[in-house]
């Protein structure tokens, strides 16, 4: 049993650096979420008790207006492995998050993306390197301080420099959030 | 190998000797501090009852607790003792840090602390009344945060003592706090685009025609236990009454619907206490300029009487930062009532202290509220800063420090402690409309027209359009016998609000004593259109109509008389001798078979009545003679 545990987590490390395994889709069916070509492909991580992953559900969309026609693949993420697949659907009807959802319940997606928190983004090329990971915007200083609306819109930025092959940080200030670690 | 170890600990569920567990060790914090608001229904975003639930956010825990930014609570330690004090104690956010450290265990599930019992729905039962929005308010999934007014009519015939009220958010993730205003006068339904549709706003003042001041603190915020008033505390609520609902909200991601429902418990103890919110406030020094780090205003009140001060209601907008109140006693000593050192308007409350603060008569009460228009202020909604006045709105700043008040002994001082309040309030803003005007509606409601006109001049002057002001002094000169100057002002009231209903009433007061009956029955007419409930105006009507008719008469016009009569009986059907004087107009007229019963009429309401009794005879006499054979029938 020790063993076997063990040697799970030595893999999920080694798997960072290549593939990703373990992220499956709402009916429990494996999915790899760089098969499909894209130009750019944008992971939003999120959970559905999250109050703070909730409010950027409109302005997820209008990324994904805006982004989506340009060649960017968008992909919710949920790494809470105790949250049902119904659960998910219903948070996502209600919020009318956009793009195609992925359940990655051993958090190796979470980990090749370097997130921590929800909601985070990350950004990823082509050919699956990582351009950006970090906030939406920001809009919350911390939890509770918040502006009435951004002054700097990260991940738009990283989008479209992404599309447009320019050169951009990687990381952006501290996300604010609810802590992915805390679904493990 | 250590590693090892500790992997078999954690799967197998032992729990090392001394270790922090979820149920020995937590419970007793989270049960208390953070379920009442995170449990289902409520305003938390997620429950947090179980062990499942609090792990799935623990480390979020340990950042907001660290932060204190949860449980919320505003006051700092050491400047007042208050109810349902939700401050967690260095103690217990070391422990909830430790318990995460240590893994997030759940140890044993018989060590728990005991599960509060929780009311679902109404927390004090069922209300006697219940007040439901009429329509509900859909807020945007995204955008700044919104405030809305919702006009909640009473509904109940006659005064009712509430001794407490709870409001449902009708929406509790969406709703971050809310605020009755009780509006006597109903004015603040002016403001609505139609009956019913509510209007938005940040803070409203409420408009009133007779000294009723606010007395006591009706507010909700999530997780808050509906505070029930003491015997004697209870407050009046008239079927004439509005409730005006200021609901705070937050956009959560997707549209959400907000109807709120207001419940009331009443009592058959009246009110035998007279608080009073008194309110001290700086608007008129707020200008703040662009990129200030600390802007000061301050207000000193000396109170004319001894008090207790019951509770204490700070509130600023985006750019308060520091809030402090404190009493300076007439021996010197201090007393802190509240600070605040980090304000945040989402988190305001109202804080009632667990034993009330004693102050002296010639206390002096002081506010001292500090503003941050920098751009290192994360609130503040301005990039870049901007200059930032006093105002109602969002984006205006206010400095209101408010306490309720409860002057010592048996008597209402609540008038003297308004009049020290508003010389106060002039001391501070010479000129001021609002100190002028309730100076002079205080003399007038004291009786003293005369003094009053004075005052309520100069608020007139400051504010020509102004409604209230208008009514007000016209209602003075009219208690002090200048009608015609009376009903020119009225005139203007109605010019400004054509609506104003208690300044048409008042019009046709001024136009009835100067005996232009014609012009006063149409204003009560018009009154009674707007509301057929108005007694005052129904009994005046028929006065008019009455004076009007025996104008008429004495003027050889019977014809005129017997209408205004008829109408005026419809407000007086039991007035003999109006009934009489009609069959007396009826008689000239040659109206017999009309004549009698009303001669009858009078006669059965009042057997004494002399003149009835005579023309009666006289109108039978001359129908026996017209009914004889040969005469015309």
């Amino acid at each position: 049993m020790r063993g076997l545990r063990f040697l799970l987590m030595w893999m999920a490390a080694v798997a960072g650096f290549g593939a990703v395994s373990g992220t499956v889709g709402l009916d429990g069916k494996a999915v790899d979420p760089f098969a499909e070509a894209a130009k750019v492909r944008v992971f939003i991580f999120v959970r559905t008790d999250c109050p703070v992953s909730n409010r950027y559900a409109p302005e997820l969309k209008r990324l994904n207006d805006e982004f989506a026609r340009r060649g960017a693949a968008f992909s919710l993420v949920y790494a809470d492995p105790a949250q049902s697949s119904e659960g998910i659907r219903q948070h996502i009807e209600q919020y009318g998050f956009p793009g195609a959802v992925i359940r990655d319940p051993g958090h190796s997606l979470v980990r090749r993306a370097r997130v921590t928190i929800t909601p985070e983004a990350a950004v990823f090329s082509s050919e699956g390197k990582l351009l950006y990971h970090g906030r939406i915007d920001n809009r919350y200083i911390e939890l509770g301080k918040t502006m009435a609306s951004p002054t700097r819109r990260d991940l738009e930025d990283a989008i479209a420099a992404a599309l447009d092959g320019r050169r951009q940080p990687e990381e952006s200030a501290p996300a604010v959030g609810c802590f992915l670690a805390d679904v493990e | 190998m250590t590693r090892a170890v500790l992997f078999l600990t954690l799967a197998t569920g032992l729990v090392q000797a001394g270790a922090i567990t979820f149920y020995k060790d937590i419970t007793p914090i989270v049960y208390p501090s953070c379920a009442p608001c995170h449990r289902p229904g409520e305003a938390g975003p997620f429950p947090l009852l179980t062990y499942e639930e609090v792990k799935k956010h623990a480390q979020q825990i340990v950042g907001v607790t660290r932060r204190r930014y949860m449980p919320p609570w505003l006051p700092e330690p050491g400047s007042g003792d208050f109810h349902d004090a939700r401050r967690l104690t260095d103690k217990q956010i070391r422990t909830i840090e430790r318990w995460v450290e240590q893994g997030a265990q759940a140890g044993s599930p018989a060590d728990a602390a005991p599960l509060p019992k929780f009311t679902p729905g109404w927390q004090l039962g069922t209300p006697d009344l219940i007040l439901e929005a009429s329509a509900a308010y859909r807020l945007r999934a995204d955008g700044p945060d919104e405030y809305w007014n919702f006009v909640l009519p009473m509904k109940p015939a006659g005064t009712r003592w509430v001794k407490a009220i709870e409001i449902r958010p009708g929406n509790a993730r969406a709703v971050h706090h809310a605020n009755v205003l009780i509006d006597r006068s109903r004015s603040a339904r002016m403001q609505e685009k139609t009956p019913g549709s509510g209007f938005g706003g940040m803070d409203l003042s409420i408009e009133a025609d007779t000294f009723d001041p606010d007395s006591h603190f009706l507010f909700w915020k999530p997780g808050g236990v509906p505070w029930e008033e003491p015997d004697g505390m209870a407050w009046r609520a008239d079927s004439s009454t509005d409730l005006v609902l200021n609901v705070h909200m937050q956009p959560t991601g997707k549209p959400e619907m907000v109807q709120p429902s207001i419940g009331l418990y009443f009592t058959s103890h009246p009110g035998t206490k007279f608080p009073m919110l008194v309110q001290l406030e700086r608007d008129g020094a707020l200008d703040i300029p662009a990129g200030a780090r600390d802007f000061e205003v301050s207000d000193d009140f000396t109170v004319p009487m001894d008090v207790d001060v019951l509770a204490i209601y700070p509130h600023a907008h985006y750019l308060g930062r520091v809030l402090e109140g404190y009493a300076t006693l007439p021996d010197g000593s201090r007393k802190g009532l509240i600070r605040i050192p980090d304000w945040d308007v989402n988190w305001q409350s109202v804080y009632r202290y667990t034993t009330p603060v004693f102050l002296p008569k010639g206390s002096v009460i002081s506010m001292r509220f500090h503003y941050d228009n920098s751009e290192a202020n994360p609130r503040n909604p301005n990039h870049p800063a901007k200059r930032v006045r006093g105002g109602n709105q969002a984006t205006d700043e206010m400095s209101h420090l408010w306490l309720q008040v409860l002057p010592r002994g048996d008597q209402d001082r609540r008038m003297e402690l308004q009049e020290a309040l508003m010389r106060h309030r002039l001391d501070k803003y010479p000129g001021d409309f609002s100190a002028q005007f309730n100076l002079g509606a205080l003399q007038l409601a004291k009786g003293n027209a005369a003094d009053a006109i004075p005052y309520l001049r100069a608020a007139v002057e400051a504010r020509p359009d102004q409604p209230v002001a208008l009514n007000t002094l016209g209602a003075a000169l009219l208690s002090s016998g200048n009608a015609s100057d009376a009903a020119a002002i009225l005139e203007r009231a109605l010019q400004a609000n054509p609506r104003y209903t208690n300044a048409r009433y008042n019009l046709a007061n001024a136009l009835a004593e100067q005996q232009q009956w014609e012009q006063a029955a149409a204003q009560f007419r018009a009154v009674l259109k707007e509301n057929a409930d108005d007694a005052g105006a129904r009994q005046h009507l028929g006065e008019v109509l009455r004076l009007w008719g025996d104008e008429m008469a004495a003027a050889h016009r019977p014809e005129d008389a017997v209408s205004r009569y008829r109408e005026s009986l419809s407000f007086r059907w039991d007035d003999a001798r109006l009934h009489s004087d009609l069959g007396t107009a009826l008689a000239k007229l040659g109206r017999f078979r009309e004549a009698v019963p009303e001669f009858e009429t009078a006669l059965r309401l009042d057997p004494n009545l002399d003149a009835a009794k005579h023309n009666l005879q006289a109108a039978r006499a001359r129908l026996e003679q017209a009914s004889e054979p040969g005469a015309i029938r």
